[in-house]
């Protein structure tokens, strides 16, 4: 080692010096409960499932898209068809968000975007029920994120960007924001 | 009838009765970078003996891949080394689009190589954070937490996570940049550099830094090819392998960039290789970001890429129509993923990833094989902690920069 610097402890100083710089920089610290910091839109978060404005239901098709998708496989659906219109409809949508892995592939998948990962990360539970959410519970965690929501809302997983045309189902590549 | 005083003595001095000083370091104590559990035999506090003992963070990660498709195994190996899950991503899309005989756009090839680096800064960030704070300097830390914090931003920006980010896909990668991420990205290259030399001058010449690792943990070159290492701890032994240069892959023939090298092999050299390596990821990242301009509006995933619902069997169409129904019923069975195997390798930020897959022809992979550098690494620590005081060990984890989770998989 240099004797100047053994003998003057400059690089210590140095070192201090820097230190003492940052002091007077503005901090960066995001003091959490009280401030947040800004998601990026399309943050893979709590799961909604989208209310079509129009008929006040739900969105999916109940194609199984999703569940077949699903790495760790935490989607349950259950269809019948509606003995009067003939259609099919969801009778059950659950999704155990204890075991999802965030990956996002179920909003990629779906034709109609049924499905959406909001930028809603504060949720935890006591119990595993809490965060096991059934359709009800996923459509009103849908109208609880729409209200922080400028809308249109549209999430780029709904249709990725770059990604060619061609490629996407045909209801995905005239998608609009809700 | 009871050893008299006498035998007693006898015993302890005699040296092959007397039993070494038994230790079990972790698998909590924080140093140890997750749940990795070393069982040390002590002379005073000189290492007799070390062994690792791994498995705790056992998830069985590859027999798990060969129960799903080949796109849904992807999302595991996230986990594999959690802080750099972008570059395990792209090791295993690329051993798949090598199955399959895909070609990947050049716009894709360059998104991938943009987060490849991203991750590869925020891994040595989060190596330089720990390595300091084990050995004893508070602010580098707290300095590294601060940059890393800006890229797990960026991060989200591109694909909504920030850590298990599941960015690239076979074929590709999931979304394109946005201008803004693209401008964020340009201000945190521009930038970058001058934080590194911050970090330097911190710790740099330091002289408790410098005591805690010149001639620490000393591998000689041949020692350290014999023992497997790879990557920045390979080449702080001054042998220039980086697979990188050696077998390009994505953009990385496209781009400049110098691979570092050590003179002593010491863990000051490996520190060393890792600062430059990062200001070569920023020069990478820059370069990617000005050839990004020249493939605008291109597409992100490749022709013929698998779908992310992809099947487990795939039937071709008939050869023959059927009389009624044409060509809508389905005859022969044909693979979905070429039958076959392969062997791609990337170099990771901890050191060279390989994948070995095997194909039988279905949907799901018959067989995945992860080469993790950790564990290889970890394997070395005996050899590499021999003869050093306990508070070394600390330092020699760190500088092999291991994690537990693409160790024990
Ligand atoms: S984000 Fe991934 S793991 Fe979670 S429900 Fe959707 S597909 Fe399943
Ligand atoms: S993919 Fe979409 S439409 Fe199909 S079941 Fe899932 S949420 Fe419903």
């Amino acid at each position: 080692m240099n004797p100047i610097r053994t003998i003057f402890l400059t690089e210590i100083g140095k070192g201090l010096w820097l230190t003492l710089r940052k002091m007077f920089s503005r901090p960066v610290t995001v003091q959490y409960p009280e401030e947040r910091k800004p998601v990026a839109p399309g943050f893979r978060g709590r799961h909604a499932l989208v209310r079509d404005p129009e008929t006040g239901r739900e969105r999916c098709i109940g194609c199984l898209r999703c569940a077949k998708v699903c790495p760790s496989r935490c989607i349950y659906i259950e269809t019948e068809r509606d003995p009067e219109t003939k259609r099919m409809v969801v009778k059950r949508y659950e999704v155990e968000v204890l075991r999802c892995v965030f990956c996002g592939y179920c909003e990629e998948v779906c034709p109609v975007n049924a499905i959406v990962l909001t930028e809603f990360y504060e949720y935890v539970g006591y119990r595993r029920e809490d965060l096991y959410f059934d359709k009800e519970r996923l459509l009103a965690n849908w109208d609880e994120f729409l209200t922080t929501q400028k809308r249109p809302y549209f999430n780029p997983y709904w249709k990725p960007r770059g990604v060619p045309e061609k490629m996407l189902p045909a209801p995905k590549r005239k998608a609009e924001g809700v | 009838m009871a050893p008299t005083l006498e035998l007693y003595t006898r015993k302890i001095g005699h040296p092959e009765w007397e039993e070494p000083f038994v230790v079990n370091m972790g698998p909590q104590h924080p140093s140890t970078h997750g749940v990795l559990r070393l069982y040390l035999e002590l002379d005073g506090e000189t290492v007799v003996r070390c062994d690792p003992r791994i498995g705790y963070l056992h998830r069985g990660l590859e027999k798990l891949s060969e129960n799903m498709t080949y796109t849904q195994a992807m999302v595991l190996t996230d986990r594999l080394d959690y802080i750099s899950s972008a570059a395990n991503n792209t090791g295993y899309c690329l051993a798949v689009e090598k199955l399959l005989g895909l070609e990947v756009p050049r716009r894709a090839r360059l998104l991938r190589t943009i987060v490849c680096e991203m991750a590869r800064i925020s891994s040595h960030l989060l190596w330089l954070a720990t390595h300091a704070l084990d050995i004893g300097a508070m602010t580098v830390f707290l300095y590294c937490f601060r940059d890393r914090e800006w890229l797990l931003d960026i991060y989200e920006k591109i694909c909504g996570a920030r850590l298990t980010v599941s960015y690239p896909r076979i074929g590709g990668v999931r979304l394109d940049f946005t201008s803004e991420i693209i401008d964020e990205l340009y201000q945190f290259t521009e930038e970058f550099p001058t934080r590194i030399t911050d970090y330097e001058t911190l710790i740099d010449v330091n002289r408790i830094w410098l005591r805690r690792t010149k001639g620490i943990a000393v591998v000689p070159p041949e020692k350290a090819l014999n023992m497997g290492l790879t990557g920045p701890s390979l080449r702080g032994s001054g042998v220039p392998y980086d697979v990188r240069k050696f077998r390009p892959y994505d953009a990385y023939d496209e781009v400049e960039f110098e691979v570092p090298v050590g003179k002593n092999g010491d863990t000051y050299d490996r520190y060393r290789v890792r600062m430059e390596e990062m200001r070569q990821a920023n020069r990478i990242i820059r370069q990617c970001l000005d050839k990004l301009a020249q493939t605008e509006g291109e597409p992100v995933v490749a022709e013929g890429a698998p779908d992310l619902l992809m099947p487990e069997k795939k039937k071709a169409p008939r050869a023959v129509p059927h009389p009624k129904k044409g060509f809508m019923v389905k005859g022969e069975e044909v693979p979905v993923v070429p039958e076959g195997e392969v062997y791609v390798s990337i170099e990771a930020p901890k050191g060279e990833l390989g994948y070995y897959i095997v194909s039988d022809g279905s949907g799901k992979p018959w067989r995945v094989r992860v080469r993790a550098p950790s564990f290889v690494h970890i394997s070395a620590i005996p050899e590499m902690v021999k003869g050093h005081m306990v508070a070394d060990i600390i330092a020699v984890i760190g500088t092999l920069d291991v994690v537990l989770g693409e160790c024990d998989r």
